[in-house]
């Protein structure tokens, strides 16, 4: 059968960023896939070297608006260990909150997208709603909806008070409700389960062999978790599940998002409760002593690691950042192997792409033909819903379900 | 003003389709620009549609620093819309390049590539600054057109 | 009773006994070695296979003015992590790849070549990463001669 390569232009709705891939077609069989990043490249790395360590932590803050915690937590994290810093206590419990409420609302967001993508639309708009939850929270906590500005080095910048416990406690309340609910969609509708399972699969070794990190990796079974493994904050004293599992597909890839967001209320009661009294930062030098360190951290995606090197001036020699979608994105072509073009948008959606921690593209090519085929992103989309709609699975009735179950 | 024009001004004030583009931001800007589509902000109820495609749009909302990568790309998408026209900046970085103004893979800012219509600062813009940004422009639609 | 730590530093000195002075442990979880020379494939091998450092993180180049260094990220199950350092000229630089052990590598090694010009053996055509194809050959960014053309002050 003719091979067709579709290039999928850096232009489409439903991922928001820019990005190329490249996919080679026989008829409706991917045979081949492959990733051109670098669209949301901006010279980060660089630009650190001619800002200030505080300066920094608001730059690495928006390498990505979603995991933005992550990024200067991480940071933090790296200058605080080469200037043998001991945040109090208290800090750390408080970005732990806070990294909590950011994988909450990243994981809801992507509960969203993953919907709009195979035409659950009431599932974006239902997630997104009660995402808009958290949202306030954390502008109440921390003056900003995104961005939050939290982090200093040696600590936090702003402290949680009693009657903002109280909110974030009864938000936790209704999100969790909330939560179980889409676990019992997603766990109990023939059309999810049928839409999802068996779509992008990675099993196990080749998530090993390929370096999958975050829930990516862990629904291929591989049982790894910054937080636990190499605990930062207050992780180390705090009791919680990391969550794995054994569908190695995209409908694994959902179980694990979800069981996550469980656990993120639990981790946030817990520490408010255990939260001690006392300041939230200690000063630290302008100038950081020569050295260097490796911090971790597992931002809703993954796990996210920056390297920083030290000078003994105002300045880093070197700060390096590996954001968990770049190890992720190369395992998407073992993914896409053997499957099938309607599902290309799914299963690219599935792990979490925050391509401006890494950033991206997407290119289709036609095999055998000169043609340059385009195809946008949002008619790839329309192609997968279709095809599956022809085979059974419509979402259609579930949209109408979740209305009337949700008038919102 | 002839018939045809004022027909077609007033159906892009009262529904304009808007094309979202990344020009390489970090996603802040995006989230909340999908956000304030979403119920509670309800961008839908001035009308406004997102569509995928630049030869349906009416506003192109761009996000961004516009990167080496982006910029080419950037210029296409504007080319491609039917006039008339609109190009919203939504925020920091998309007004003047923000935190990354001085990156060697920036260009610092959307005007440097093409002409901007209205600048929605913030980092990130908020639904509510953006709202606020497209009925400011849909205003001043209807202004000029009287 | 010996750490975790202090028993893979132990077993890399005995096995590779230049190492002695050179395996450093900054604190728990945290080894680095600080130049494993020309023995680095076999030391990364020892690592990965022996001592269970079988994940490949990331792979940080830079450039200290004198010379290039390449820190190889590794790490193991139980958190702890394995930083092999490795050095070039900075003109002319190369290093083999590691793909053929760490198939993840390869981004980490276009990166490499991108933004400090350096030549991987070994490894085949591929999509540069992270720099457009327009890029001017020959201009570095991480290069800490290298300085953005047209540069604005802060402030101006």
């Amino acid at each position: 059968m003719r091979k067709v390569v579709i290039p999928i232009g850096p232009q489409h709705p439903a991922l928001k960023e820019p990005e190329s891939f490249s996919v080679t077609l026989s008829g409706e069989r991917i045979m081949a896939f492959s990733a051109r990043l670098g669209y949301n490249h901006r010279g980060i790395e660089k630009a650190c070297e001619d800002r200030s360590y505080t300066q920094n932590v608001y730059l690495t803050e928006r390498i990505c608006g979603i995991c933005s915690h992550a990024h200067s937590t991480a940071f933090v994290q790296a200058v605080e260990e080469i200037a043998g810093i001991k945040i109090p206590d208290r800090a750390s419990y408080i970005r732990t909150i806070i990294s909590e409420l950011e994988r909450i609302h990243s994981h809801l967001l992507w509960l969203g997208v993953a919907g709009h993508e195979i035409g659950f639309d009431t599932l974006l708009m239902y997630t997104w709603r009660d995402r808009e939850i958290v949202m306030d929270i954390l502008a109440q906590i921390t003056g900003n909806r995104v961005n939050y500005g939290m982090n200093t080095i040696g600590g936090v910048r702003r402290d949680i008070d009693d009657e903002q416990k109280k909110n974030i406690l009864k938000a936790m309340d209704k999100l969790e409700e909330r939560t179980l609910y889409y676990i019992t969609v997603a766990t109990s509708e023939r059309t999810v389960i049928e839409r999802l399972s068996g779509v992008g699969v990675l099993p196990h070794k080749d998530a090993v062999r390929l370096g999958a990190v975050g829930p990516t990796g862990r629904a291929s079974g591989v049982d790894r978790d910054t937080r636990r493994d190499d605990p930062y904050a207050a992780y180390d004293r705090i009791k919680f599940k990391v969550i794995t599992d054994d569908h190695c597909d995209v409908y694994g890839r959902t179980l694990v998002r979800v069981g996550e967001l469980m656990e993120a209320y639990k981790i946030i009661r817990q520490a408010l409760k255990d939260m001690p009294e006392g300041p939230i930062t200690v000063k630290a030098p302008r100038k950081i002593p020569a050295g260097e360190a490796v911090s971790r951290y597992e931002a809703p995606r993954g796990e996210d690691l920056h390297y920083v090197k030290s000078n003994g001036t105002e300045k880093p020699e070197r700060v390096k950042v590996r954001a968990p979608t770049l190890a992720n994105v190369q395992t998407v072509a073992k993914m896409l192997e053997d499957g099938q073009l309607a599902d290309l948008p799914i299963v690219i959606a599935a792990i979490d792409p925050c391509f401006s921690c890494t950033d991206r593209m997407t290119i289709i090519k036609h095999a055998g033909s000169r043609d340059l085929g385009a195809m946008a992103w949002e008619d790839l989309r329309t192609h997968g819903i279709n095809w599956y709609k022809n085979k059974g699975v419509d979402f259609s009735r579930l949209n109408e379900k979740l209305k009337k179950a949700n008038k919102v | 003003m002839s018939l045809v024009k004022k027909i077609v001004t007033w159906a892009r004030i009262k529904s304009p389709w808007v094309l979202h583009f990344n020009t390489g931001a970090c996603n802040a800007c995006d989230i909340e620009i999908v956000a304030s589509l979403t119920p509670r902000f309800d961008l839908e109820r001035f009308g406004v549609l997102l569509k995928g495609t630049p030869r349906h749009a009416d506003i192109i909302l761009c996000s961004g620093p516009v990167t080496k990568q982006t910029k080419d790309r950037l210029k296409r998408v504007y080319d491609q819309m039917p006039e008339p026209k609109f190009v919203v900046a939504v925020g920091t970085c998309s007004c003047s390049g923000g935190v990354f103004h001085d990156c060697y893979n920036v260009e610092s800012g959307i005007d440097a590539v093409i002409p901007v219509s209205a600048y929605i600062p913030g980092c990130p813009a908020s639904p509510k600054a953006i709202i606020d940004g497209v009925v400011k422009l849909l205003q001043s639609l209807e202004e000029s057109e009287k | 009773m010996t750490t975790r730590e202090e028993a893979a530093k132990t077993a890399l000195i005995k096995k590779f006994g230049f190492l002695e002075n050179l395996v450093r442990i900054q604190r728990e979880r945290r080894i680095f070695i600080d130049d494993a020379g020309q023995d680095f494939e076999r030391i990364l091998d020892f690592a990965s296979e022996d001592l269970g450092f079988s994940v490949l993180c990331a792979i940080t180049g830079s450039d200290d003015g004198t010379r290039y260094e390449f820190i190889y990220h590794m790490a193991r199950p139980k958190g702890d992590m394995l930083n092999i350092k490795i050095y070039t000229p900075r003109d002319g630089s190369r290093v083999k790849t590691i793909t053929d052990k760490f198939p993840g590598a390869e981004i980490f090694e276009r990166e490499l070549t991108d933004l400090l010009g350096v030549k991987i053996d070994g490894l085949g055509e591929g999509n540069r990463y992270p720099l457009s194809d327009d890029w001017p050959k020959g201009e570095y960014p991480l290069r800490k001669d290298w300085v953005k053309k047209d540069k604005k002050p802060e402030g101006k």
